[in-house]
């Protein structure tokens, strides 16, 4: 079969009017596009049935057009939300939002940085305060000891004070181990309580201690022990109802019931 | 919205694509009535051959896009989907059911059943008509109800190639008669 002869098959006629077999179809398209002869003829074909056809209408119901029209109208309405829903979209932020959301994020920044720098101020106030509370207890500690010392004092200086006191100095006595010993009882004439001021004594050693007898009708009798004290050796000691003289000599811890003469430190007449 | 400009074939595609409603109105203007003549000859009723050509013209709207002016001309493209929605609906249920529900009616008031419409002095069927009865009945077969040759080989008991041959030369017969 030539050209002409494929043109004039019946084939165009067939291709255009959709009854072609999908084989004969795919093998008219390959003639289409490789012979401007079948191309030609297929565009005179179409023409002429479309002129033909157009001069057989059939007038179709007035209101069609408007409902195809307002349909194709919705749809034009929906499209360009539809393009915009494909992709992801960035809603501008209007100038004023713009500088208030700036501003926040500023105001955010300057809020933190004053947090932290408070923080800061307030770990080191607590550190201070901790300082001060420590020194202050140290004070109060150190004035409570001032305190309870002045109070020895002003006791001690009371009874010193007291008209009533009987003083009877004691110097180093005269086989005494350390000759510059001198202590001092203030004996209370109306209650004859005794009180021991030491004026200077050797430390004993640790199990060691002081005694302090009263000569009672030329007899010692303990008056007590006593020791020595740093700050204030002012103590009270045993009440003695009579005496003619005082003396203190060294024992064993704890005291002795008769005074070891060897260790008379100091001794005193009571002047009375 | 009667639309008062013309267009060139090139022009007319190029609008569509463009989305252009003067151009879709010129384009329902010029070709709705020949497509309702040729929709209502396969379909009948003049009711369903309107929501037919609804549908068509609505999918040539959104469809244009795929139209390829090498294979054709936008008229034949057209006439196609028409041609092809009106026999999507012969093969409906619906169009089943509303033919029964037809016979039915006819039935009761004594009616012969043909046509509602008188299509036969228009359209295709007058060139149809033309025809030798031998040709008519294939070409009515095939373009207007649809069935594919093998079908139309069994129903009028011809063989396949004998099918072929004579649509083809139908057509070539027809052809003389659209001028």
């Amino acid at each position: 079969m030539n050209l002409q002869e494929y043109i004039l098959s019946g084939i165009i006629e067939s291709y255009v009017l959709g009854l072609a077999s999908a084989e004969d179809s795919v093998e008219f398209e390959r003639m289409c596009d490789a012979h401007q002869e079948v191309r030609a003829a297929r565009n005179a074909f179409e023409l002429q049935l479309e002129q033909s056809l157009l001069q057989q209408k059939l007038e179709p119901p007035r209101a069609l057009k408007s409902r195809i029209f307002s349909e194709i109208g919705m749809e034009k309405d929906e499209q360009p939300p539809r393009i915009i829903s494909g992709k992801p979209v960035l809603i501008p932020r209007k100038g004023f939002a713009r500088y208030v959301a700036a501003a926040s994020l500023v105001l955010l920044f300057g809020s933190v940085l004053l947090n932290l720098y408070l923080l800061n101020q307030y770990k080191k106030s607590i550190a201070q305060y901790k300082e001060l509370v420590a020194t202050q207890t140290q004070i109060a500690g150190a004035n409570q000891m001032l305190q309870t010392k002045l109070e020895d004092y002003e006791n001690a200086l009371r009874l010193m004070k007291n008209p009533l006191m009987e003083i009877v100095k004691m110097p180093g006595a005269p086989a005494s181990p350390a000759p510059s010993s001198m202590a001092t009882v203030y004996w209370n004439t109306e209650s004859k309580e005794v009180y021991l001021l030491v004026n200077r004594l050797p430390m004993p050693v640790p199990d060691k201690q002081y005694q302090l007898w009263a000569i009672v009708d030329g007899h010692p009798v303990d008056a007590g022990i006593f020791d020595m004290n740093k700050d204030l050796s002012f103590v009270k000691l045993k009440t003695i109802p009579k005496a003619e003289a005082f003396a203190i000599t060294l024992e064993k811890k704890g005291g002795s019931t008769t005074p070891t003469m060897e260790a008379m430190y100091v001794i005193g007449k009571v002047t009375g | 919205m009667a639309s008062t400009e013309t267009y060139s074939e090139q022009e007319l595609i190029n609008a569509l694509k463009d989305r252009d409603d003067q151009a879709f109105s010129y384009l329902y203007d010029h070709y709705s009535g020949s497509l309702y003549s040729i929709i209502l000859q396969i379909v009948k009723s003049p009711e369903m051959a309107a929501d037919i050509l609804q549908e068509v013209f609505i999918n040539i709207w959104r469809k244009i896009e795929s139209y390829d002016p090498l294979k054709g001309r936008l008229f034949t493209w057209m006439l196609n989907i028409s041609r092809n929605a009106s026999i999507d609906m012969l093969r409906s249920k619906g169009y089943m059911n509303s033919l029964k529900n037809q016979e039915i009616t006819d039935n009761v008031y004594g009616i012969d059943l043909v046509t509602q419409t008188n299509i036969d002095g228009i359209g295709l069927t007058k060139f149809l008509g033309k025809l030798k009865p031998e040709h008519r009945i294939l070409i009515e077969l095939a373009y207007l109800m649809g069935y594919t040759h093998e079908e139309i080989a069994q129903i009028e008991d011809i063989p396949l190639g004998t099918v072929k041959t004579r649509i083809r030369n139908a057509l070539l017969q027809l052809k003389v008669y659209l001028k």
